[in-house]
Parts: structure tokens; C-alpha cells; sequence
């Protein structure tokens, strides 16, 4: 029997993918299926979260010229 | 850049009026006249080729005019549209006829045959004291920046006037809570559209609020023609002479409360019998480049005041091309900005992390921080970029200019072809500048995701083909995998996609 699944698609790069998956591996809420490497089914009201948290993630691995002055100016 | 961008807003605004209203404003010479000014320049000669010609003019004499190639013909059917959507001209059978209306007004505007004053009466009596240019320029710099100094958040000793608050709010380019009539207000925040706002040039921000402007007029029952009509005499009046109001109709004078308060005109009492439109107003429908700043726009005029009259026209050139453009940016995102005015510190302040601040210049620098703060709130990239861009230090457009001319010697000595490079790829802003504000937007939508329905389990591959290709159709599909037949659909689409599932079914049933 045909099924519909209530959802949201999410397009994005593979590693992107990747940290959605990561992210969804400690809490198994918010991804329903994998599609396949770019396409993602997620459930709508996790959507808001999913930014917040690749934000975070993302925002470590940025080099900020500023701090890292700063910090020249320390030593 | 953006100076091309009101334009567009004013003529769309003028195209979606109705032929009874046009007809109404081609009454007055002076709109005329500036509608005439606001045209693309092939539209122009067009015009002037008619109006002293009584009978149509068949449209294949046109195509003479026009080089024969693809962007010569764009032009043309460009002008064409503009004035047919305007109603300036009809076409019958391939002859184009001149509005009637707007011929008489045109030709009086020429030629000087006025009686309807539409150009403003001067004050016959001299006053007695009079107003200088300067002094003219003063207040409505003081006005306007203070407008935008609210806008930015600066901390204001008086806060604009009600009318201005009202104007921002209605427009939607800021957000103010509370009580306007009173002044009383609770939160101030500026929107998405008002950042955008802020960082056009002066002229294109006068005309979206003259635009917000009329819109609130039409709720208050003030006459759109007489509104527009007025806007448009102020950009042809004389900076620094005084006009009567004896020639304006009740609606007009009552706006002229209103445009005190944004500093397109200045009167010396609100009981006054006068008033002076100044820079502001003057140049509002000007084709030449517009002013980029009150304050620059000052400075040159105080500039060529203090000049001898004898001194080199290059010289003046040299000085207002230097108060231009003030905005250095390095390769390594330090920005230096040769500003003084704390509005310009201000507007740069959205999305540069500013360091220092010295007599006459500001240093800091684009960070991801920084610029990622301004997406948020609204400001797109190319926006940033288009400032940077015209607000750049003249020594960037000549290091820019000079780069791009190594280039193409580069190629032209190397047997390439030079042709694709024009001044269109003059980097003033540094590439790699340019990229990474870009990256740094991309990095902000990281994911795209749209809301709806997965459709799986299939029974076999005619029940998936026949469904898929009508999701195809009414263009709800969004993805689809073949290999494990599934397929998504939007939110709209799977009630429609269940429909035609449950058509198909009973039609099966039947045969």
C-alpha cells in the first residue's frame, strides 16, 4: 500500500549531511529517512533546531581574524 | 547603481496609475517635464521627434534611428514599452500617436508658453532677509540626517517629527511601538527594508519616502494628482530663490507642512507666505548622477563657494570626485573610511567591525562576525558590496582601472581576444573581498528545506510512474528516487496527488 509520511526535505552538500546525521545519532528525533546524500527527511518542527545547532557547529571551525590578533597581541 | 533603482520605482509607480489619472497629471507642464526627464535616453529622442509633429508617425521610421543588432533593438522595444505602459504614445496600425495632453504640457514646458504656473511662482518682494544657499543646505542636511541618525539608532536630542515617525512606521521600514502622536515611544527598531534603505543614495531614499508618502495621502483623501504634481514642480524650481504659495491648492500647502519636516523645503515660519526648496528637492528628478550624501554635496558647495571663480574647472572636479568616494578596502578586509559624519560611521558600523577613530577617518575591519550580523538583519550581500562599491576611494577605481588595462595589454600582446573585458570587470572592491562576503552569506543557508509529503511502498512500477508523472505535471514534485520509488511532493500537492490516486482507482474498477 501506497504511504505518505508527513515531513520536510532537506537539500543541502553531502557533509552538511553528514553533521545532520551526526547530530540526529545522539537523539534520534529528528531524521525519518535518509534519501540519499544530498536529501534528507526530517520532521517539520525540528527545522529551526537543525540551523541553530549546524550554526554552532560550523561557527567553530571559522577563523576569525579578530581573535586571533588579539591573541598575537597577548603573547 | 542605485540611483537606477528608484528611478524604477518611480516610473512603476507611475505605469500602474490609471489613463484618467495620467491624463490629469499631463496636464501640468512641470510633471511633464520631469516624467520626460525620468526616461530612458532613446525615449527621449523619440518623444522630441514627435512632439512638434502633429501627425503620427509610423514606428518603422524609429527603427533607422536604431543600430541593427540585438542590443540596439532592446533599447528600442524597451523605450517603446515604457512610454506605451505610460500612455505617452498609442499605437494604431503601426503609426504611433503622441498623447494629446501631454504634447500641449510638454511644448508649454519648452517653449515657455506657462500659464498654469506650474513652474512656481517666484515671490515678487524681495524679502528682507533673505536665505542663503548655505544656509539652505544646512537645514536640510540637518533634517534629513536627523531622519537617518533615528533610523540608525543614534541617540537624538529631539526625536523627528510626528509625521516623519508615522512615515517610517507606515513604510515598514522601521518598527515603532507605542504612542507617535505623542512622541511616547516604547521600542524603535529599524526592519530588513529599512537597512536596505539606508544604504541607497539620498535621492533614492527621498523618493521611497515621497512614494510611502503618497500612498498614505491617498488614505487621507488628499488628491494623488495634486500630490505628484507638486513633487514634481519642486524638482524643477531654483535652489535659493523663494517661491509664493499663492499658485499651490489647499492640498499642497498642507503637504508642504510635511516636506519642511523632511527638509525638502524650508520655510522661515509656518505662517510664512514663502518657501525655498532646497538641494534636496531640486535635484529630485535630475538625470546626472545624484548627489551620493547631503554632506558631500555640502562640502562641495562650500567648497566651490570659497573658490576663486578663476581657479581650474578640473581642480573643482578633482575635489568632488575626492569627497565621493572615501572607502578604502585592503585584501586583508582592513577598511579604512575618510569620514566625519557620524551618520556615515554609523550606516558602516552595520557591517564592519570598527576599530579607531580619528579626526577624519575611521579604521576597522569586515569580519564573518560582522557581516554575518548585517545578513541577519537583513542587509543583503550585494547590497554591502554595491556600497563599498560606489562609496569606494577614488585611488581604488584608479588601481582598478589600472589592473584591468595590464589585463587586456596582457591579452591583446598574447594574441587573446580582449573584447569580453570592459569596464563592466573593474574590480574595485578586491576579489577575494567580494567572494568571501558572498561565502559568508552561503554559509548562512547552509540547507534549504521545504515542507510536505514522502511518498513510499509502492505496489509496482505502473502505480509509481502513473503517480510520480502527475506530480510531475502539476509541478509539485520535488524529488524523487526511481531506484526505490519514492517521491516527494509539496503540501499543496499531495491532496491533489490523493485525488487523482482515488480517480484513477475507481476508473480502474469500472474498466
Amino acid at each position: 500500500m501506497v504511504r505518505a509520511i508527513k515531513g520536510s526535505l532537506i537539500k543541502c552538500d553531502p557533509s552538511i549531511k553528514a553533521l545532520i546525521v551526526d547530530i540526529d545519532s545522539k537523539r534520534h528525533d529528528i531524521i525519518i529517512e535518509e534519501l540519499d546524500d544530498t536529501n534528507l527527511l526530517v520532521s517539520t518542527d525540528k527545522i529551526q533546531f537543525i540551523k541553530a545547532e549546524l550554526e554552532r557547529i560550523l561557527s567553530k571551525n571559522a577563523y576569525n581574524a579578530m581573535e586571533a590578533e588579539e591573541a598575537e597581541k597577548q603573547k | 547603481m542605485s540611483s537606477y533603482l528608484f528611478k524604477d520605482t518611480v516610473n512603476e509607480y507611475l505605469e500602474n496609475l490609471p489613463y484618467s489619472m495620467k491624463s490629469k497629471l499631463f496636464k501640468s507642464p512641470a510633471t511633464c517635464l520631469a516624467i520626460y526627464r525620468l526616461l530612458p535616453n532613446l525615449a527621449k529622442f523619440y518623444i522630441m521627434s514627435m512632439v512638434f509633429h502633429e501627425k503620427p508617425v509610423n514606428s518603422r521610421i524609429w527603427d533607422v534611428w536604431v543600430k541593427d543588432s540585438d542590443q540596439g533593438k532592446k533599447l528600442e522595444v524597451e523605450g517603446l514599452r515604457r512610454m506605451k505602459s505610460l500612455n505617452l504614445i498609442t499605437e494604431k496600425n503601426n503609426y504611433l500617436v503622441l498623447d494629446e495632453h501631454f504634447r500641449e504640457s510638454f511644448r508649454n514646458a519648452l517653449v515657455g508658453n506657462d500659464s498654469h504656473h506650474a513652474f512656481g511662482v517666484p515671490c515678487a518682494t524681495d524679502e528682507n532677509n533673505k536665505t542663503s544657499i548655505d544656509f539652505l543646505d544646512e537645514f536640510a542636511t540637518k533634517k534629513w540626517e536627523s531622519i537617518l541618525h533615528f533610523m540608525v539608532g543614534t541617540e537624538l536630542d529631539e526625536l523627528p517629527s510626528v509625521g516623519v515617525l508615522s512615515l517610517l512606521k507606515h513604510s515598514g521600514l522601521m518598527e515603532i511601538n507605542g504612542d507617535i502622536t505623542k512622541r511616547n515611544l516604547t521600542s524603535v527598531n529599524i526592519t530588513k527594508e529599512g537597512f536596505s534603505f539606508l544604504l541607497q543614495d539620498v535621492n533614492a531614499q527621498i523618493w521611497t519616502l515621497l512614494l510611502e508618502y503618497l500612498k498614505i495621502a491617498e488614505t487621507l483623501n488628499m488628491d494623488s494628482v495634486d500630490v505628484l504634481n507638486f513633487i514634481f514642480m519642486l524638482g524643477s524650481l531654483e535652489l535659493g530663490k523663494d517661491y509664493s504659495l499663492e499658485a499651490l491648492s489647499e492640498t499642497q500647502i498642507k503637504m508642504l507642512e510635511d516636506l519642511r519636516d523632511y527638509g525638502l523645503v524650508y520655510q522661515r515660519k509656518a505662517s510664512s507666505k514663502r518657501f525655498y526648496p532646497t538641494r534636496l528637492a531640486t535635484t529630485l528628478t535630475s538625470d546626472s548622477t545624484t548627489l551620493r550624501s547631503v554632506s558631500s554635496a555640502m562640502n562641495k558647495a562650500i567648497r566651490s563657494a570659497k573658490q576663486d571663480n578663476e581657479k581650474d574647472v578640473k581642480e573643482e572636479e578633482a575635489q568632488v570626485d575626492f569627497v565621493s568616494g572615501t572607502i578604502i578596502v585592503e585584501t586583508n578586509f582592513k577598511l579604512y573610511c575618510y569620514a566625519t559624519s557620524p551618520l556615515q560611521i554609523a550606516i558602516l558600523n552595520l557591517f564592519v567591525h570598527l576599530k579607531s577613530r580619528f579626526s577624519n577617518l575611521v579604521t576597522g575591519q569586515i569580519t564573518r562576525e560582522s557581516i554575518q550580523r548585517a545578513l541577519k538583519s537583513g542587509i543583503a550581500s550585494d547590497q554591502i558590496i554595491a556600497y563599498l562599491e560606489v562609496n569606494a576611494h577614488p585611488q581604488m577605481k584608479k588601481l582598478a582601472q589600472a589592473a584591468l588595462n595590464k589585463k587586456i595589454e596582457f591579452e591583446s600582446v598574447n594574441g587573446m581576444k580582449a573584447s569580453h573585458l570592459s569596464l563592466r570587470n573593474l574590480e574595485i572592491v578586491p576579489s577575494n573581498i567580494v567572494d568571501q562576503i558572498k561565502l559568508w552569506q552561503l554559509e548562512l543557508d547552509r540547507i534549504q528545506a521545504f515542507g510536505g509529503y514522502l511518498f513510499k511502498d509502492f505496489k509496482g512500477e505502473v502505480e509509481y510512474k502513473g503517480l510520480l508523472n502527475y506530480a510531475e505535471e502539476i509541478g509539485v514534485l520535488l524529488y524523487k528516487d526511481n531506484a526505490n520509488r519514492k517521491f516527494f511532493v509539496t503540501d499543496e500537492g499531495r491532496q491533489q496527488l490523493i485525488d487523482y490516486a482515488s480517480r484513477r482507482t475507481k476508473r480502474q474498477k469500472k474498466s
